[in-house]
């Protein structure tokens, strides 16, 4: 065949080289200009899409995509919390045996079914999960989740099946949550696509959520997924969309309340600011509401179904109704044989098994306040009531700050800033934290980096300060179940992608101003501090009377820096929201324009 | 051109952080191969190395590859001793996973070192092509799939082969390059289907004049000579002087092998016993003779043994005839014109015929092809067209050596990424042709591999869902016949263009 090729021509790489040397940040300022950007890439990640910068976002998608998916899978070939450790296992028997139990048994059992044994503790919207991943799975292998005799199976089919799982469920709501989410921020910034990418891979690169839910088994990612999700409809002024998310969030893991008092705050705010807006005001807690009220259908029709067809909750028990797990001393009020008694008993057993109230402060060492305390003075010797309400109070006091600026400036690109300071304060002053819960704070903080400046030094100074010191503090957890290597290579590989330490310092040749110089000496003492935790963890046996002392150091060092981490997330809110008057007045009329 | 980004060593990084997560992979008896061989090369003398067997993986490499082995196991001896002794069958604790599957991302460095030679070496104009093309093979999912998660040392096998053709790119170096064959022959006497196109471009290009053939550089001649019998003579010496190089030569050249692998290698004969199959349900129609007890062997489709039972039996004289055949004719040209990028096809094209028409193939073979393949294939559109489906063909192959569930989205994503990647990448890269395109190649092979996508749902998926675990053979036999209509398609429209450019 002789004729002109029906190819196209070789596309002509369009450089305007402007002699400047980041691509984020060039980028990111100047939003006309798109694309074409400085002449160097800044740090890896960045020299890995800097082939892609003249090329469609949609090409790039589905590579990155396949890229983040096969480093989550390649990272679940490694053992699962509980892997070969009887007779409780860990995390992943957890949520085999909920599907388990929710596929074998009336909907009316699911929250009263042998609670020593893994009961099921998360809102409903797990237990849906739960049903219909145990549903899929059993018609593959019924044997996996057979009632009783399925406990503790080790099946390394059931292993690629459950791990599939995780993926499918983060592909169908995390992955394009934070892909819509980065695609409006960054428009609402004036950030190019190509940025924009970058600051993509970098959000879906975080090591915590990988080693999390990948590695040691369990699905954040679903809950952490609906709360971008919230946060997105709200960069799109689809409010009531977000009060339908967040309530999902909330009903799928009650973590999720970390969230509520910023998300309130915010949705409080533009009802009432710049005017008053009452038909918002009320078709935001109509929406609530109902979303609210189907969450809970399910399980409240099938007890009254149950009830019907005389299967009752608690088969277990004879003789006298037993009180209500909650409120007990009004039990008495409530008459058992009524037709709504079933609904009251199921409400208050989800109420009761959702919000433990009766255990401790804290369980197992998290670097959070109390934890760090507890090393100087031992919290033991004081009555529990006075701890939790002394927790209570530092935790108001800890999120009032963030919800009063953005009730006050209910601005949309900060919305993130304040989920952050809010989780922040909830981790570091709660009760009954666990060591996985530094994923809240962590989310809403790494997806600034799809914000304007997203990707300058000092945010991704201070977000990768913030991952980092997040995935130290979960090494003994990790280590317990022998994942040192995916936690070396996960959280080694991101920090180098994004040109961090310990690969590279480069983020802190900056100005010479005092903030960044007392970034710089922060920083550089918390990762030395990590560096030789780590050696010492390795190398040095703890002393006899001290078994503990590394995870306590780990738990020190951690509480201050995640400490440190709120400061900063609640000055930049104050900064970013100008409520202080601190920004030039040049960005306060862009900022009025914007709302 | 000094910004190509990402750069190799960036990809480096990434990718041993990716290999690294594979450590707990499937890993198949090449692992315990490797393993037995450790144990055997330390814990035995030399002189015993070639006769122990104890393990049925006996030590079948050349002699310094049993070196490199040694060289390995002083190391292993500090991490765990135990995976050193040599009863210690299948022994596999975790430091010892962990430390040979270090060893292969380690010693892939070597490939990583050629890579950047080659992009440094490139010409400025093909500086982009040639980083694109070298990143390719870094990223390849061939290597992946056989290294990191099957288990074997291609890396640093084939990072010797690029590092010697790449040193034959200057007149300074082909004498280093030279030596380098011979060194990589003695690690791995695959690499002596290559041997041909060597021996005629270092015969015409360094030891004969470039202006006539009759003046012979004596000194080069003898200088090779001289280098290359010292290399054999560092491996082979020992054994010669015990005399133990017919039993060397037996573990080498295990002649009783059949003529096809277990699993089909998407060749020829692939295509023959495809045909083979067809025939016997058509045979009888046409008054063929059909041989019953082949009918049984065939269909189980995983024996060593095949035979036909219609078409006429091969002979191991039949293919060595036929590879050697298909060699020599692109060697031809390479005598006449020995500049690099022909020598560089000459090598393809011996890879090709010793894939395409060799005894016992391996499906892992087809690196030899797609390996050297890619130093050209963005020479311009041509070669890419060519390339093209070769790339999707030799990658689908291997497909069946990873056949666990854990690891099948892995093959499956990683080398569709790759695909698309580097398919896209290189159309952007490749410049247009002087001369114009042959045949409806362009549509033909769009087709090809738009035919990947369906295949690889039906035996992954489909198959399964239909038959159970009934008709095993059913879905290799799709995908090596798939496969070999490509690579057979690919060295045919190569060959084209080899003579034509």
């Amino acid at each position: 065949m002789v004729g002109p090729s029906p190819h196209k021509a070789r596309r002509k790489v369009k450089r305007t080289g402007n002699g400047s040397e980041t691509a984020g940040e060039v980028a990111s300022s100047a939003p006309g200009t798109a694309r074409a950007t400085g002449n160097r890439p800044a740090y890896p990640l960045a020299a890995f899409l800097w082939p892609a910068r003249n090329v469609s976002q949609w090409e790039i998608l589905p590579l990155i995509l396949m890229t983040v998916g096969l480093f989550r899978w390649a990272a679940g070939l490694w053992g699962y919390s509980g892997f070969q450790n009887p007779p409780m296992h860990g995390d992943y028997e957890a949520q085999r045996h909920w599907m388990e139990l929710t596929t074998q048994l009336p909907i009316s059992q699911w929250y009263f079914h042998d609670l020593e044994y893994w009961g099921l503790d998360y809102p409903p919207l797990t237990a849906y999960h739960s049903w219909l991943l145990g549903k899929i799975g059993g018609i593959i292998n019924p044997a996996w989740f057979t009632l009783f005799t399925s406990r503790g199976l080790e099946d390394p089919s059931l292993k690629v099946f459950m791990r599939a799982t995780v993926i499918v469920s983060e592909y169908l709501i995390y992955i394009p949550a934070a892909v819509i989410f980065v695609r409006r921020l960054s428009k609402l910034q004036g950030v190019n696509t190509w940025t924009a990418s970058v600051a993509l891979v970098a959000i879906l690169m975080q090591p915590g959520t990988i080693l999390i839910d990948h590695v040691h088994f369990q699905y954040n990612t679903v809950m952490l997924g609906l709360v971008l999700a919230t946060m997105s409809s709200v960069l799109a002024g689809r409010f009531m969309w977000s009060c339908v998310f967040f309530v999902l969030a909330l009903g799928f893991k009650q973590m999720a309340l970390y969230y509520a008092p910023a998300i309130f705050a915010y949705l409080l705010g533009v009802c009432i600011f710049p005017r008053v807006n009452i038909t918002r005001f009320l078709g935001i807690a109509f929406f609530t509401a109902v979303s609210f009220a189907i969450l809970f259908l399910p399980i409240l029709l099938g007890a009254l179904y149950d009830a019907h067809r005389g299967v009752y909750a608690r088969r277990d028990l004879f003789g006298p109704f037993a009180p209500l797990p909650i409120s007990n001393q009004y039990s008495y009020l409530v008459n058992h044989k009524a037709w709504y008694y079933p609904l009251i008993q199921d409400i208050a057993q989800v109420i009761h098994r959702v919000f433990p109230f009766a255990r401790g402060l804290f369980e197992d060492k998290v670097a959070n306040f109390w934890c760090a305390l507890n090393v100087v003075v031992k919290l033991r010797k004081y009555p529990s009531e006075l701890l939790q309400q002394a927790s209570l109070l530092l935790t108001l006091a800890a999120i009032s700050p963030p919800c009063l600026v953005i009730f006050l400036k209910p601005r949309k690109k900060i919305l993130p800033l304040a989920l952050s300071t809010t989780a922040w304060a909830f981790f570091l002053f709660s009760f009954q934290v666990h060591e996985k819960s530094v994923l809240l704070p962590l989310m809403p903080m790494t997806v600034l980096m799809a914000g304007k400046h997203g990707l300058s030094k000092s945010t991704r100074a201070w977000v990768g300060f913030a991952n980092l010191i997040g995935v130290w503090t979960m090494f003994p957890l990790l280590e317990r179940v022998d994942l040192r290597i995916p936690y070396w290579t996960l959280s080694l590989l991101w920090a180098y992608l994004l040109g961090l330490p310990p690969t590279s310092f480069s983020v802190y040749k900056q100005d010479g101003s005092w903030a960044s110089l007392a970034t710089t000496a922060i920083h550089t003492s918390f990762y030395l501090l990590m560096g030789a935790w780590h050696l010492a963890e390795a190398f040095l046996a703890p002393p006899r009377t001290k078994p503990d002392l590394w995870v306590v150091i780990n738990v020190g060092v951690g509480a201050v820096g995640f400490g440190i981490c709120y400061l900063w997330c609640l000055w930049s809110l104050i900064v970013e929201s100008g409520v202080a008057d601190l920004s030039p007045k040049s960005e306060k009329s862009r900022f009025k324009k914007s709302q | 051109m000094a910004d190509l980004y990402p750069s190799i060593a960036q990809c480096a990084i990434v990718a041993g952080a990716f290999k690294v997560l594979l450590f707990p992979a499937y890993r198949s008896t090449d692992f315990e191969v490797h393993r037995n061989w450790l144990a055997i090369t330390n814990s035995l003398p030399l002189r015993e190395w070639y006769y122990e067997k104890t393990s049925e993986w006996t030590l079948d490499y050349p002699p310094f590859f049993a070196y490199f082995e040694w060289g390995m196991s002083q190391l292993a001896k500090l991490v765990d001793p135990a995976m050193l002794r040599v009863y210690n069958l299948e022994y596999d604790s975790w430091q010892s996973i962990y430390f040979q599957r270090a060893t292969v991302i380690a010693t892939e460095l070597v490939l990583v070192y050629a890579l950047h030679l080659f992009v440094k070496s490139a010409p400025s104009a093909l500086k982009g092509p040639s980083h694109a093309a070298a990143l390719s093979v870094l990223l390849s999912p061939g290597l992946l799939i056989i290294d990191h998660i099957h288990f074997q040392y291609n890396g640093f096998m084939y990072g010797l082969l690029m590092l010697s053709m790449i040193l034959a790119r200057q007149k300074s170096t082909i004498f280093l390059s030279g030596i380098l064959f011979a060194v990589l022959l003695c690690f791995k006497h695959i690499y002596l289907y290559l041997a041909p196109a060597y021996f005629v471009f270092l015969l015409r290009a360094y030891c004969l004049g470039s202006k006539s053939i009759f003046d012979i550089k004596f000194e080069n001649a003898l200088g090779l000579g001289t280098g290359v019998i010292t290399v054999f003579a560092a491996a082979f010496g020992p054994f010669a002087f015990w005399k133990q190089v017919p039993q060397l030569l037996s573990r080498l050249f295990p002649f009783s092998r059949g003529l096809c692998h277990a699993y089909w290698a998407p060749n020829v004969w692939a295509l023959y016993s495809f045909t083979d199959r067809i025939l016997i349900h058509v045979a009888p129609r046409l008054g063929l003779v059909v041989n019953k007890d082949a009918v049984n062997s065939v269909t189980r489709g995983l024996v060593g043994d095949t035979s036909f039972a219609v078409l006429p039996e091969i002979t191991a004289r039949l293919t060595f005839v036929l590879t050697l055949f298909f060699q020599v004719v692109p060697l031809i040209k390479l005598f006449l014109d020995p500049t690099w990028d022909t020598f560089i096809g000459a090598v393809t094209l011996c890879g090709y015929a010793s894939f395409l028409f060799g005894w016992h193939v391996h499906e892992k073979a087809i690196l030899l092809v797609i390996i050297p393949f890619s130093l050209i294939a963005l020479k311009d559109r041509r070669y890419l067209g060519v390339f093209r489906p070769l790339a999707v063909a030799g990658h689908v192959s291997l497909f069946p050596l990873l056949f666990t569930a854990a690891e099948f989205p892995i093959k499956v994503i990683y080398t569709i990424f790759w695909l698309v990647l580097f398919l896209l990448a290189f159309d952007r890269l490749a410049p247009a042709s002087k001369r114009s395109r042959i045949f409806l190649l362009d549509r033909f092979s769009f087709l090809y591999i738009a035919v990947s996508i369906p295949l690889i749902l039906y035996t992954s998926l489909l198959h399964g869902m239909i038959f159970g675990k009934k008709l095993e053979f059913l879905p290799l036999m799709f995908t090596s016949s798939y496969s070999a209509v490509g690579v057979v398609g690919s060295w045919l429209s190569f060959l084209v263009v080899y003579f034509t450019s």
